[in-house]
C-alpha cells in the first residue's frame, strides 16, 4: 500500500512539474517576444527621429546596432542596411512587414531559420519620407531555448523529484500507519479512516465467528481426548500415509512407546513394527477391516483397524486395541478344560466298552466275571463321580450372590465332615482331629460342607500311613476361618501355583490309584470365591500341607 | 517439487521399516524353530524371505527412480545410498533365517544342543537385528553403535560354539553330521550379526556422512 502511494504520489509530482515546466517556458517565450518587439520599436522610433534630424549620416553612425537595420524605399528597393550590402538586396516589397507598414504604418513578422535554428522578428515602420524603416533582431527559437532550458530543468526536476519522494514516502507511511496499529485481537477498536468502517466492521463480525469457532473446536477437542483417555482401550488414528494424527495414553501404554517417541514419529510403523499391526494397517488402507492378534510378553492384544472412507477414497486408518490378556487366558483355561473333561471321560469309557466288548463276544470265561464287572462298576462310579463334580464346578460357576445364605457353625460343619469320612480314613490308617472354637458365618450350606469334604478328603487321601489330619476352626480379627492340616506327602512348590486349575493333579503317577477326579481343588477355589474368602495354600514337600480358608467378616 | 520428495522419501523410510520388520521376523521365526522345535514357524520364515526378496526389488526400484527424477544431493543421496546398501543387507539376513530354517528341518531336538552356546548366540544374534533396525527407523547413531559393539559378543559365542562342537566330535564321532549342520547354523548366526552391524554402520553413514571403513582408513 505503501508502495502504491508512493508511486501515485511520484507520478503526479511528475506531471505537474513536466506541465508546469511546458507552460512556464511557453509564457516567458511569448514574454520575450513582446519585450524585443517593444525594443524593435523603440529603437525604430529613434531611428525614425534620428534621420529625420541627422539624415542619413546618422544611419551611418548606428551602423554599429546590434539589431539589423533596413531602409526600404517605397518601390521596395533597398536603400540601406547595417549589415549586407544595400546594392546588391533584392526587391523588398514582399515582405510581410513591409506590405504591412505601407499600408497601415507599421508592421511586424516572425521568420524562421531552419537552418540556423533562429528566428528573426522584423519590425517595419513607415516613415514620414514614404520610405520604410525596417528594424530586425535574431533571437533563439523556442526549440533551442527550450533545449538550453532542458538541462537545468532536468536538474530541478531531479531535485524536485528527490524531494517528491521523501515527502511522499513519509505521507504514505503516515497513511498507512494507522490501518497498520489496528489491533484486530480488540473487538472495540476504532477505524482510523470512515472509509475503511465497512471493512472493520467485516473484520469484526469475521473476528467474532472465528472466536466461536475456535471456541468450538477447542470443546470438541476437548471432548474428544477426555473420551479417548479414559477409554480403557487405546485408539490410535493414522492417514493413508500411515502417519499418527492421533492417540491416546492407552494405546501408548499397550505399544509401550512414550509419548515423546510418538510425537515425534511420523509413521506408526515407527513406533511398533509388529506384524499384526503391519498386517492390520496394510489391510485397512485396502479398505478391508481387519482384526489381528498381538503377543507382546505376557499380554495379549487384539488389534482392530477400520479403514476411514472420506470422500471416494480411504483417508485413514482407525486402530482400536484391546487387552485382551485376561480374555485369552480364560479362552485357554476353557479349551484346556475342554479337552481335559473329554480325557477323563474317555478313559473310563474305554475300559467298560472294551470289557463290554469281551463280555458280548462271549470270550470271558465265567469265574473272570465278576472280576470285569467290578471294574465296569468301579469305572462308572468314577465317571458318576467326576460328572458330579462337574456339575457342582458348573453350578458354582453360575451361582451368583442372588442363592441363599445361612448362618452356619463351622465348627459342628467340620465335625460332620469328619463323621462322614471316618470310614475312609481308618481305611487309610489316618486320624483326623477336629479343633477350634464356634465360628459363624453366613454362607451357602451345600457349598461350604463341599469345600470342607473336599479338602478333608484330599488331606486323608494324600496322607502317609498312621499320619494325621487337624482340621481347626477359629476366628481372627473377626474374621472366621477354617485350616486343613495334613501329614502327608506335600505339594512341590513349583506346582502349589496350579493345584486349583481343573483336572491339574501334584502327582500324576499316583492319581490313578488314589480316586478321585482333580476337580476337588477347583470346586473349593470356586467355593471361597463365591463367599468372597480367600484360600491360602502352605506346603513343604514330604511335611505335610495346610490349607486355609479366611472368611471376611460378615456384613 | 521440495515437498513432493520429502513424500517420497517418507514413503522409503515406511518401506524400510517393513522390510526391517520381515527381516525381524524372519529370523525370530527361524530361532523359535530352532529352539523350540516349533515346524510351523519354519514355514513362516520362508514366507518372510520370499517377501523380503520381493521388497528388496521394490525398494531398488523406488531408490532408483528418486535418484534419476529427483537428483538428491547431499544428505538426500546419502540416505538413498545407504538404503540401498542396507537393503542388500536385510536381504542377505532374510536368506539366511531361510537356510537356518531349513537345516532345523534335519537337525531335529537333541540333547546336545542344549549344552552349547548356540542359544545365547540366536537370542543375541536376533537382538542385533532388532536394535539395527531399530536405530535405522529412529536415526539413533547411539543405538548403532552399540549394534557394532555387541558384534564381538556373538563373534565370541560363535568360537565357544566352534570349539564346543569340535570337542563332541571327539567325543562321539557318530554325531558329525549333526555337529555340521549346528555349526552352519552357528555360521549363519554369526554372518546375521555382520550384516546387522553394517546396517548399523550405515545408519551412522545416513545420519553422519562418515562411514567406519573410511574413518578407519584415514
Amino acid at each position: 500500500m505503501i508502495k502504491r502511494i508512493f508511486a501515485g504520489m511520484i507520478c503526479i509530482a511528475v506531471t505537474v512539474m513536466i506541465l508546469c515546466g511546458t507552460f512556464l517556458i511557453g509564457i516567458l517565450y511569448d514574454c520575450f517576444d513582446n519585450l524585443i518587439y517593444t525594443e524593435l520599436q523603440n529603437q525604430a522610433y529613434f531611428i525614425t527621429n534620428g534621420i529625420a534630424s541627422d539624415g542619413d549620416a546618422y544611419l551611418n553612425r548606428i551602423i554599429q546596432s546590434e539589431n539589423r537595420i533596413t531602409l526600404i524605399r517605397p518601390d521596395g528597393s533597398v536603400s540601406f542596411d547595417s549589415e549586407y550590402d544595400a546594392e546588391s538586396m533584392d526587391n523588398h516589397l514582399d515582405r510581410e512587414e513591409v506590405q504591412k507598414a505601407f499600408a497601415s504604418g507599421e508592421g511586424k513578422s516572425v521568420r524562421y531559420s531552419d537552418t540556423i535554428g533562429t528566428q528573426t522578428l522584423y519590425y517595419a515602420k513607415k516613415m514620414d519620407n514614404g520610405s520604410v524603416l525596417r528594424v530586425a533582431a535574431e533571437m533563439d527559437s523556442v526549440w533551442v531555448l527550450v533545449l538550453g532550458v532542458v538541462q537545468p530543468m532536468i536538474f530541478v526536476l531531479i531535485c524536485t523529484a528527490f524531494i517528491a519522494a521523501i515527502l511522499s514516502q513519509v505521507t504514505a507511511k503516515r497513511i498507512v500507519r494507522p490501518i497498520n496499529n489496528i489491533d484486530l485481537s480488540n473487538p472495540e477498536f476504532d477505524e482510523p479512516y470512515e472509509e475503511l468502517a465497512p471493512l472493520v466492521q467485516k473484520i469484526r463480525t469475521q473476528n467474532s465467528r472465528i472466536q466461536e469457532q475456535i471456541q468450538e473446536l477447542r470443546r470438541k477437542r476437548a471432548e474428544f481426548s477426555i473420551i479417548t483417555e479414559n477409554m480403557s482401550e487405546g485408539i490410535l488414528i493414522v492417514d493413508k500415509k500411515t502417519e499418527i494424527l492421533s492417540y491416546n495414553s492407552a494405546a501408548l501404554r499397550f505399544l509401550d512407546v512414550t509419548e515423546e517417541d510418538a510425537a515425534r514419529s511420523r509413521s506408526v510403523l515407527e513406533v511398533n513394527r509388529n506384524e499384526s499391526i503391519r498386517i492390520a494397517v496394510e489391510q485397512a488402507l485396502k479398505g478391508m477391516n481387519c482384526e489381528q492378534l498381538m503377543t507382546a510378553g505376557e499380554m495379549c492384544y487384539l488389534i482392530a483397524a477400520n479403514p476411514v472412507f472420506h470422500g471416494d477414497g480411504i483417508s485413514g486408518v482407525i486402530i482400536i486395541i484391546l487387552d485382551v490378556t485376561e480374555k485369552e487366558k480364560r479362552e485357554q483355561l476353557r479349551r484346556e478344560f475342554t479337552s481335559n473333561v473329554s480325557h477323563e471321560l474317555k478313559t473310563p469309557l474305554t475300559t467298560i466298552y472294551g470289557i463290554a466288548d469281551m463280555l458280548c463276544g462271549g470270550i470271558v470265561k465265567p469265574e473272570d466275571t465278576k472280576g470285569f464287572s467290578e471294574t465296569i462298576r468301579n469305572e462308572s462310579h468314577r465317571m458318576m463321580l467326576l460328572i458330579d463334580d462337574i456339575i457342582k464346578l458348573s453350578h458354582l460357576d453360575e451361582a451368583g450372590s442372588d442363592t441363599e445364605r445361612y448362618p452356619l457353625n463351622l465348627l459342628a460343619m467340620a465335625k460332620n465332615v469328619a463323621d462322614r469320612l471316618s470310614y475312609t480314613a481308618e481305611k487309610a490308617g489316618v486320624t483326623v482331629a477336629v479343633k477350634g472354637i464356634d465360628a459363624v458365618i453366613e454362607g451357602i450350606p451345600a457349598v461350604i460342607e463341599e469345600m470342607l469334604y473336599n479338602l478333608t478328603d484330599n488331606a486323608i487321601k494324600y496322607n502317609r500311613r498312621n499320619g494325621n489330619v487337624t482340621i481347626i476352626v477359629m476366628e481372627e480379627n473377626g474374621q472366621a476361618c477354617f485350616s486343613v492340616e495334613d501329614t502327608g506327602i506335600g505339594i512341590p512348590k513349583e506346582e502349589q501355583e496350579r493345584v486349583f486349575e481343573r483336572f491339574y493333579r501334584a502327582d500324576k503317577s499316583h492319581s490313578r490309584k488314589i480316586g478321585g477326579t482333580g476337580l476337588g481343588l477347583s470346586i473349593v477355589k470356586h467355593g471361597a470365591a463365591l463367599h468372597k474368602a480367600a484360600v491360602t495354600l502352605e506346603s513343604s514337600e514330604g511335611r505335610g500341607t495346610k490349607v486355609s480358608v479366611v472368611f471376611h467378616p460378615c456384613v | 517439487m521440495r515437498n513432493r520428495f520429502d513424500e517420497m522419501q517418507e514413503k522409503l523410510h515406511v518401506e524400510m521399516i517393513k522390510m526391517g520388520a520381515l527381516c525381524e521376523d524372519a529370523i525370530t521365526c527361524a530361532v523359535k524353530a530352532l529352539l523350540d522345535g516349533d515346524t510351523t514357524m519354519i514355514q513362516k520364515a520362508f514366507a518372510a524371505e520370499r517377501a523380503i526378496d520381493e521388497k528388496e526389488r521394490e525398494i531398488e526400484a523406488f531408490c532408483m527412480q528418486l535418484l534419476l527424477r529427483q537428483q538428491p544431493v547431499a544428505r538426500d543421496l546419502r540416505v538413498i545410498s545407504s538404503a540401498l546398501k542396507m537393503i542388500s543387507d536385510m536381504e542377505r539376513i532374510g536368506d539366511q533365517a531361510a537356510d537356518i530354517a531349513e537345516i532345523t528341518k534335519y537337525t531335529g531336538n537333541s540333547p546336545d544342543f542344549g549344552k552349547m552356546h548356540i542359544k545365547e548366540m540366536a537370542i543375541a544374534a536376533v537382538k542385533m537385528v532388532t536394535d539395527s533396525i531399530n536405530s535405522f527407523v529412529k536415526s539413533d547413531t547411539n543405538a548403532a553403535k552399540c549394534v557394532i559393539m555387541e558384534d564381538d559378543k556373538v563373534d565370541a559365542l560363535f568360537i565357544q560354539v566352534k570349539s564346543e562342537l569340535i570337542r563332541l566330535i571327539a567325543e562321539s564321532p557318530g554325531k558329525g553330521e549333526y555337529c555340521i549342520d549346528v555349526m552352519m547354523i552357528a555360521k549363519y548366526l554369526e554372518r546375521i550379526g555382520d550384516h546387522a552391524t553394517n546396517i548399523a554402520e550405515w545408519v551412522e553413514y545416513a545420519v553422519t556422512g562418515v562411514h567406519r571403513t573410511e574413518e578407519e582408513n584415514v
